[in-house]
């Protein structure tokens, strides 16, 4: 009962900022829900809410496929492109 | 009629006059199956993300219209026999608040033919001459 709160309390960050809509060609935006290796980041470690995970994935999966955004990233690529040199 | 966004890459392989006369084309293929431009998006020529048929880069072009569903398909089949494209991927805009997401996209282009965060390392290099050229 006397249980303290572990963790800070997460929030959505698009939540915060009212985000109603997600454009995949803005690849800048999608940089927070996406982890070094270009992949997607778990709900439990954003503190996303499931309602922007689930439009912050289609956006992603379309980024993606219009090559924007890689698929994966191998341990070669990883050190020659860094996250900063795709915009 | 529905609110669509295509995104094309064409072949970096080809000239500038190359590049143009087949978005030309591509646009032609819309128009002609009953499609209404609104606006188009030239983000130039980009670093792809990886390579596609051994291309590193390509030349990105947005087209944003109206059409009939019906007629997606035998666009996507056009595009599909296209040679000069990588890539393209359609994207439809269905509910309210997608629609209003499409018209204010629309705008921005209207404004700016590219998005400022679409910028290429060509308009880069360009801007970056011209600076010079003013320096001197």
């Amino acid at each position: 009962m006397s249980e303290k709160r572990k963790y800070k309390k997460r929030f959505c960050k698009y939540c915060e900022s009212k985000v109603e809509f997600m454009d995949y060609k803005d690849v800048g935006a999608l940089r927070f829900s996406l982890s070094e290796r270009y992949k997607i980041m778990p709900r439990r470690l954003t503190g996303n809410c499931k309602r922007h995970q689930d439009m912050i994935t289609i956006v992603i999966k379309r980024a993606r496929a219009a090559a924007l955004i890689p698929y994966t990233v191998t341990r070669k690529a990883v050190v020659t492109a860094p996250f900063e040199n795709l915009k | 009629m529905r609110h669509y966004e295509n995104l094309v890459i064409v072949k970096p392989t080809l000239t500038a006059e190359e590049i143009h006369s087949s978005i030309a084309a591509i646009e032609e293929v819309i128009t002609s199956n009953g499609g209404e431009i609104a606006t188009t998006d030239a983000m130039g020529m980009r670093k792809l993300a990886y390579p596609i048929n051994k291309n590193e880069r390509g030349y990105f072009h947005v087209i944003y219209y109206t059409i009939a569903p019906s007629a997606i398909s035998e666009i996507e089949r056009r595009f599909r026999i296209n040679e000069e494209l990588l890539r393209f991927v359609t994207i439809k805009y269905d509910t309210n608040r997608e629609i209003a997401a499409w018209n204010k996209l629309v705008e921005k282009a209207k404004k700016g033919t590219t998005a400022p965060k679409a910028e290429t390392e060509v308009a880069v290099e360009e801007t970056a001459v011209e600076a010079e050229a003013a320096a001197e």
